[in-house]
């Protein structure tokens, strides 16, 4: 049954309010995956405590302390940091992935399609090899160095996919993965002669939320937040472009510029993410395939609802991979999305000619 | 509406276009015809403002289709091509709704207004028993109506069509000529269709600019146009059926 | 407030204070020279009601400071368990990380928090800890100390790169632990006795000596500058070297012509005889003398109290002939 068979099941009007439906239980499952996350660790917190900390430092509320000094740095400096990091990395990942979906008009496409894990995974490479240990506002080398490599990754793709004959969405794509493969030769080489830090060169590739802390999330929010919504301003031209770049034109978008700005846009907040995580995949190419299911291809809607989509979705990523024994987050999503992924394929091979 | 003056453009040394001159005044309704590759395509790209010519002017309403923004085009020229991709499915109301997009609020999206409107274009293109399909899963002649659709939905002056007719049957390129010629008449909109079918230009347009290798070598009715000597130049082909058809 | 959850308080402004300091300074690499060790490195008693503050610079340069007697230390290498038990601190010891060999057995009681895979920072905090002697060079990574740190535990990073940093190690984790009499007195029993042992040596012939880090593909040996090299020069051998990278090719092995063949990988099931029946390998001095030995590869390199007992194994293999005098 096809997705649009399945809304045609429902009354026009019921279809158009159902946007909001799902939006609200989103929101709704957000709070409870939150609360999920904050109660879970290595560490017993009886439930009733969690939610007196969460209730006492979050919303003010003046209770009665029936938790040790202990279980509140736990919960509010160890747990929170680290969920609502989670959250941010999945928001800000499936929004990118929606915006190189619709940009590259490719539903195979995601955050880092052009070359960005490869440039990130270099950079952090690179920190770890040189002998220099700089540490500025709890973000080191590494942090400062894969970001600067995600976005120059992106940018030397642009740069070089606007050479040749070929047209510019074919030329993006071919152009990202051959720029991503000479930056995972550079990785090769990199962890050749990393010696003893290549532990940690492993430990970024596989991402996770160890590390979070409130100065990080406070570093990375911003960037990704205002990536995303500048995003959801531009949902028109990416509209535009679902029939191609040339209708794109003909109904009114500027597409050259929405396409740099666009493409910018969703490189930052991914560049954002992958210094703040590591490379986590899966996340980012299936959440929008999902919210297009429900909602359609309209990206006034896919934008937000994937942005809450893969925010929740995050969350409990990491915390299956706690409970599941300390395994690394990406391993979770592949093994989760993977399955998607592979049934994406099945429907993409349909066909699509209009 | 339409002016093109001394448009030449060319394409990795090869001159599509040369010299071109053609006015299309508000309300009329053209056929543009010619062979393969006589640049009809390009033409219309011309005058949609997507390929800039490297000599000439190129007019809209006026006003120099350069100066204008690519919205502001959008509202006074609608384009059916001939042919698109999707990556995603849609229904057919989401790409006709496409069509609202340099009439809708960034912010918004659609309101009643363009709601309506979209319903009232699927309903004059006669696609209403296609609501809530699946875009990807319709016959080629069903999609190309959608397309049609789409651009009547955009409400715009100017309509350019690319080859409509192509993988329609002879009951639907009936139905979208009579469309056109509905459009044209009622709304006064201003029409200029590639066709590669003769009789049906002759028999649904009032003028006929015949484009071969570059340069417009007939303008007028179709009387005229497809006269014996420029069917057996232009298309090499014996004229003998060409009396019926302008008839 | 009570007075602890004031001196938490205050220990973490502290704490916050001098490592939002610290952390915006570019720190030299790991291995530059490490500051020699001071007696000065002590900071005298604060006089009044709050008991003495210890402040140490650690191997990475960052300062901390220990504001009170560490009653739940958490030891994150291997060799500063040892040393904390040693020094007599160990029934302070909350927890500890994973060791192979484990030593001492009493440390065998403590609950594990860091793994190869990480740190639980959590159980730490769990835990209460007030100290965490941390492995530098990633050995704990970077980003769990920041994040301890980052919480108020005073967190001292430690890495020796040869025997006098170790001994200056277990100095600085006498200090941190608020143990510093036993901490200098342990060291300096061990510079003593180090000392007479090479001193037993010093003038013997030095036999060239090949320390099989690992053989299963490629040769493993260590660099000249490691501590392998200066157990084995202080054992009384000339070693065999090789570069940063640790390999070295059977070639030029067999040119080097080894007469001392120490398997420090015999943990792993080497044997003597399965070297000497390595194809290649029956051309060397030590193969036909016979003279390959399985050696205690821990005990030889780990930067804790047990380094004399290594160097009295090297000595036993090297110069058989030499009376040691009892351990």
């Amino acid at each position: 049954m096809s997705a649009a068979s399945l809304s045609h099941a429902l009354p026009g009007l019921a279809r158009r309010r159902r946007p909001l439906w799902i939006a609200l239980a989103g929101a709704a499952a957000l709070v409870v995956v939150l609360v999920l996350g904050v109660a879970a660790g290595s560490v017993a917190v009886a439930p009733a405590d969690t939610l007196g900390i969460l209730g006492s430092r979050l919303l003010g509320l003046d209770l009665a302390r029936t938790w040790s000094a202990a279980a509140e740095t736990i919960v509010i400096e160890l747990r929170l940091p680290r969920v609502l990091t989670a959250m941010v990395v999945g928001l800000g990942l499936a929004v990118a992935g929606a915006t190189f979906q619709g940009l590259l008009r490719n539903p195979l496409a995601d955050p880092y399609v052009l070359g960005t894990a490869s440039g990130a995974a270099l950079g952090a490479a690179i920190a770890v090899v040189l002998p220099v240990r700089a540490v500025v506002l709890e973000f080191g080398l590494l942090h400062g160095l894969a970001f600067a490599g995600a976005l120059g990754a992106v940018l030397l793709v642009y740069r070089l996919s606007r050479v040749g004959g070929l047209a510019p969405l074919t030329s993006l794509l071919l152009t990202g993965y051959a720029v991503g493969s000479l930056l995972a030769a550079g990785l090769a080489m990199a962890m050749f002669v990393s010696g003893a830090g290549l532990r940690q060169i492993f430990a970024y590739l596989l991402g996770g939320f160890d590390a979070a802390s409130w100065l990080r999330l406070a570093t990375a929010t911003p960037l990704i937040l205002v990536a995303s919504v500048a995003i959801l301003a531009r949902a028109r031209a990416l509209n535009g472009l679902l029939l191609g770049e040339e209708a794109a034109a003909h109904l009114g978008v500027d597409v050259r510029r929405e396409r740099a700005i666009m493409l910018a846009l969703a490189s930052l907040a991914t560049a954002a993410a992958v210094a703040v995580s590591g490379l986590i995949g899966f996340v980012g190419l299936v959440v929008p395939h999902v919210v297009r299911l429900l909602v359609g291809p309209n990206a006034r809607l896919v934008l937000p609802l994937s942005a809450l989509l893969g925010a929740s979705l995050m969350v409990v990523a990491d915390l299956a991979a706690r409970l599941l024994g300390d395994i690394p987050v990406g391993v979770v999503t592949a093994v989760v999305g993977a399955p998607f992924f592979l049934a994406i394929l099945r429907r993409a091979r349909a066909g699509y000619e209009l | 509406m339409i002016r093109l003056a001394g448009v030449t453009v060319a394409y990795r040394g090869r001159a599509v276009l040369s010299d071109l001159d053609l006015e299309i005044g508000a309300g009329e309704r053209v056929a543009l015809i010619g062979p393969n590759g006589a640049g009809k395509s390009t033409l219309l790209r011309v005058v949609a403002g997507i390929v800039p010519p490297l000599v000439g002017r190129v007019e809209l309403g006026g006003q120099p289709v350069e100066r204008l923004g690519r919205t502001a085009v959008a509202r006074r020229l609608a384009v059916v091509p001939q042919g698109v991709t999707l990556p995603f499915a849609a229904t057919v109301e989401e790409i006709v709704g496409l069509g609202r997009l340099p009439h809708e609020d960034p912010f918004r999206g659609h309101r009643p207004a363009d709601r309506a409107a979209v319903a009232a274009a699927i309903e004059r293109v006669g696609l209403g028993h296609l609501l809530g399909r699946d875009a990807r899963e319709l016959s080629l002649g069903e999609r190309q109506l959608v397309l049609v659709a789409l651009a009547v939905a955009q409400a715009a002056p100017v309509l350019l069509l690319d080859e409509p007719t192509v993988h329609l049957d002879l009951r639907h390129q009936v139905e979208v000529m009579e469309l056109l010629a509905d459009l044209n008449e009622r709304d006064g909109t201003t029409i200029l269709a590639v066709l590669h079918d003769l009789s049906l230009a002759a028999h649904f347009f009032g003028r006929l600019v015949a484009l071969d290798r570059g340069r417009i070598v007939a303008d007028g009715p179709p009387a005229e146009v497809l006269s014996p000597d420029l069917v057996q130049d232009v298309f090499g082909v014996a004229p003998g059926f060409v009396r019926l058809a302008a008839g | 407030m009570s007075s602890r959850l004031r001196l938490q308080l205050a220990s973490l402004l502290v704490a916050v204070a001098l490592g939002a300091a610290a952390c915006s300074e570019v720190v030299p690499p790991a291995s530059s020279e490490p500051p020699p060790p001071s007696p000065s490195s002590i900071v005298a008693p604060t006089a009044d009601a709050t008991p003495a503050a210890v402040t140490i610079v650690d191997d990475e340069g960052t300062t901390v400071v220990v504001p009170t007697r560490p009653e739940r230390i958490v030891s994150l290498t291997p060799a500063a368990t040892e040393i904390l038990f040693a020094i007599g601190a160990g029934d302070r010891v909350v927890a500890k990380v994973d060791d192979i060999t484990p030593y001492p057995p009493e440390a065998d009681r403590l609950p594990i928090v860091a793994t190869f895979e990480g740190v639980d920072v959590e159980r730490i905090v769990g835990l209460e800890a007030d100290l965490v002697i941390a492995g530098g060079l990633d050995f704990t990574p970077s980003d769990v100390v920041v994040q301890m740190r980052g919480l108020g535990i005073p967190v001292v990073v430690l890495y020796a790169a040869g025997v006098d940093d170790a001994l200056r190690g277990i100095e600085l984790i006498g200090e941190a632990a608020h143990e510093a009499d036993a901490g200098r007195a342990l060291a300096a029993s061990m510079r003593a006795a180090i000392g007479e042992l090479a001193g037993l040596v010093a003038d013997a012939p030095r036999p060239r000596t090949f320390y099989e880090i690992d053989a299963s593909n490629a040769i493993y040996t260590a660099p000249a500058d490691s501590v392998y090299a200066e157990m084995l020069r202080l054992a009384g051998a000339d070693p065999i070297t090789t570069d940063a990278s640790y390999v070295i090719s059977l070639e030029r092995l067999v040119a080097a012509d080894p007469e001392v063949i120490l398997l420090g990988d015999a943990a792993y099931g080497v044997t003597a005889e399965a070297v000497a029946a390595r194809p290649g390998w029956s051309s060397m001095s030590a193969v036909a003398a016979g003279a390959i030995f399985a050696v205690d590869d821990v005990v030889i390199t780990r930067p804790g109290p047990r380094l004399v007992d290594g160097l009295r194994a090297l000595i036993a293999a090297i110069h058989p002939d030499v009376a040691l005098p009892p351990g």
